[in-house]
């Protein structure tokens, strides 16, 4: 028993947040969204890093690493608000071909040379396809709607995991934007983040965060494991970081006033990605619900958890 | 990162629940906060030091197993599961046991820690004044060096267990004129010393459970005080972080309480509203989510790090979830709500426990001062008027 990331899964991170922040400031997304276009060095970038592999397997010519390490650079991804479909093609189209035994693409992939977006019924459209456009309030979101989406329950869990992973990594950016806009900004002759008022609003969102991330790693493990009940740890990880991202995103707003309200400030590109990702793979209702008829479902129940103090990690 | 125990781990927990099952009281005890029930509680410590279960972390030497935090975990879940007592001696062996550990001498740990660990004297806190309660560092009560004693003179209130208990530990103020968090130390003293009047503080459900403490003249001798004289905050502040943090309130507790939310809800589905079905999933993933987290902490400080400021983020995180699941149960029992006994003569545990919950908030640090904590220094944001 040890919940804790291993000395590899943290450089990841360290790796990934260090080229993301060093690339991907708000200049870009802003340049992106004024364009309207991707910028095919970023994609180049992200190969070169060895992300767009990171789950492809060695003889692929990825990385072969697991949907913890996965989930891990989703949270990296959501953090900078990243506007290419990495995701959408690396954690979610890959490990969901892999478990298909689908592996032609695979080593294109990785190669920086293809880029699959899979959809579902659920949300029957795809960030990065050639259909028709439909426009999201996401300006950096590319949705085009698909004749054909799959209804595949594992892709509808990677699809959600690796949400809840991008929200954990939005909700933080949020949290870290407002701090220091509070830090800066004066009022009565005081910085406005001086005042319980504004430091209360703000521990909230540390506390819904904080307590979010466990259940997230946990889902991402129990994937991994494939465990009988991963969708259920899913359900609860979409869940938890939808509320923390969505309290965050409120308290953000608030926190920066009627600057919130302004294109100027960068706070928007990280509150629309939260609307976004917060209905995408299965909203907040439908995750509810698979986690009542965990906890509640009673006879015939599909995924029959254990619960009590001896069944934390049943 | 694996979530999975090992053989042994398994073993142990086969270990704990046998136990368990053969020695946990049939009936529940009487509570905790009268006479009769604190005496209950105090022969439950000594059966569980019997078999030295009364802090399992602690080195055998003073009369633990030894074990890590892995294996204390797992000895609270199955000591809730088991629906064990309350601990009478929590102030000792959660907070004052693992302070003593980090900063006691070893006379001090060799004098203190065993008497603890085996049910033999029960300990109170001592911190609020009067004058002095979220804001601690206000505290006005002194100790004044007389040779190779501190005499003490002042008045401790809110003081935990002190009606029953047999020892106390305290801030006091050793340095004449000293302010704020200086010249405080932290000291420890037998609650029966000639001098110290408690006066029983009567609850709102009526019960004493924590006391007044006056001093007058009391002669504590030097060898009491924990670490050096005027470390005391930083001590106090040391053993508020095991408050707060991992030890006071274990998942195990929480789960058990979200177990039963949900077998209450299943009896009294028929007339309860969505709103209460959908607290009833929360409880169950906030008890969850809630015990995620305290594995984190615990394979980081077996990793050899702290918990910090984030013991704030735990306190809020358990005291509010505990309110709310007891009102979750409050509001399915409907009418039955304010019933002390159900007509069937059952205790409405769910009364005393919402009761209960609503000091969670208060004691151990108020969560206000606690959001001040974590915006201040997990944040960095400023304290007002430093601007």
């Amino acid at each position: 028993m040890d919940f804790s990331f291993s000395e590899d899964q943290r450089s990841l991170v360290q790796g990934a947040r260090a080229y993301f922040s060093g690339r991907y400031g708000p200049e870009v997304l802003r340049r992106l969204d004024l364009d309207g276009l991707c910028n095919p060095e970023i994609w180049k970038g992200l190969t070169e890093m060895g992300l767009t592999g990171l789950l492809v397997p060695s003889e692929q010519g990825g990385m072969g690493m697991g949907l913890v390490e996965g989930a891990l650079i989703a949270a990296e991804c959501g953090r900078v608000a990243l506007a290419e479909p990495l995701v959408d093609t690396a954690l979610i189209a890959v490990p969901w071909l892999i478990s298909r035994g689908d592996t032609e693409a695979l080593a294109k992939i990785a190669a920086g040379e293809k880029r699959v977006a899979i959809s579902h019924v659920i949300n029957p459209w795809l960030n990065d396809g050639d259909g028709t456009p439909l426009e999201s309030i996401d300006p950096l979101r590319h949705l085009t709607t698909v004749e054909d989406a799959e209804n595949d329950p594992f892709l509808l869990d990677l699809g959600a995991l690796m949400s809840a992973a991008q929200l954990i990594g939005v909700g933080d950016a949020m949290l870290s934007q407002a701090v220091e806009y509070a830090k800066i900004r004066t009022q009565f002759g005081q910085p406005i983040g001086a005042f319980q008022a504004i430091k209360h609003q703000l521990a909230n969102c540390v506390g819904a965060i904080e307590f979010a991330k466990p259940v997230v790693w946990r889902a991402a493990q129990a994937m991994q494991d494939a465990l009988p009940l991963a969708p259920v740890h899913v359900s609860h990880a979409k869940f938890a970081a939808t509320d923390a991202a969505t309290l965050t995103a409120e308290t953000a707003i608030q926190v920066h006033g009627a600057m919130g309200y302004t294109y100027e400030v960068d706070l928007h590109f990280w509150m629309k990605r939260c609307w976004a990702l917060a209905g995408a793979w299965g909203d907040r209702a439908f995750h509810l619900r698979r986690i009542d008829h965990a906890v509640l479902g009673g006879e015939g129940n599909k995924w029959p958890l254990a619960i009590g103090p001896e069944h934390t990690f049943s | 990162m694996q979530l999975t125990y090992t053989p042994e781990q398994e073993a142990f927990r086969a270990d704990v629940r046998a136990w368990m099952q053969a020695n946990v009281p049939r009936e529940p005890l009487a509570t905790l906060e009268c006479r009769e029930g604190y005496d209950q509680h105090v022969a439950w410590e000594r059966t569980l030091a019997s078999d030295n279960w009364g802090m399992v972390t602690w080195p055998e030497a003073y009369g633990g197993r030894g074990l890590d935090l892995i294996q204390w975990l797992i000895f609270e879940e199955e000591y809730f599961r088991a629906n064990a007592p309350n601990r009478a001696n929590q102030n000792g062996i959660f907070l004052l046991g693992p302070t003593i550990m980090e900063y006691g001498t070893e006379e001090q740990k060799q004098r203190f820690l065993k008497p603890m660990a085996k049910g033999e004297v029960i300990w109170a806190q001592a911190w609020s004044e009067p004058g002095a309660g979220s804001d601690l560092a206000a505290i006005s009560s002194r100790g004044v060096r007389d040779g190779d004693h501190y005499v003490l003179t002042g008045q401790k209130t809110w003081s935990s267990r002190a009606a029953f208990a047999d020892w106390g530990f305290g801030i006091f103020r050793t340095e004449p004129n000293s302010k704020r968090h200086k010249g405080l130390s932290f000291i420890l003293f037998d609650l029966n010393t000639p001098g110290i009047t408690r006066r029983p503080i009567r609850q709102l459900h009526g019960e004493a459970g924590f006391a007044e403490l006056f001093f007058d003249d009391v002669r504590v001798p030097v060898e009491n005080r924990l670490a050096g004289e005027g470390e005391g905050w930083n001590v106090a502040m040391a053993t508020a972080g095991f408050e707060r943090g991992l030890m006071l309130r274990s998942p195990g507790r929480f789960q058990a309480t979200a177990k039963q939310l949900i077998d209450l809800y299943r009896k009294h589905e028929s007339h309860a509203s969505p709103g209460a079905r959908e607290a009833v999933i929360q409880a169950w993933g906030a008890a969850q989510a809630y015990a995620y987290n305290t594995y984190a902490v615990a394979a980081k400080i077996i990793a050899g790090g702290k918990i910090g400021a984030e013991a704030s983020l735990n306190k809020i995180f358990w005291s509010e979830l505990d309110r709310t699941m007891h009102r979750t149960a409050m509001q399915l029992l409907g009418a039955q709500a304010e019933l002390k006994r159900f007509a069937d003569g059952t205790l409405n545990h769910w009364l005393e426990g919402y009761i209960f919950s609503l000091s969670g908030p208060i004691y151990a640090g108020s969560n206000e001062i606690q959001r001040n904590i974590i915006a201040e220094r997990l944040l960095g944001l400023p304290r007002l008027g430093a601007g």
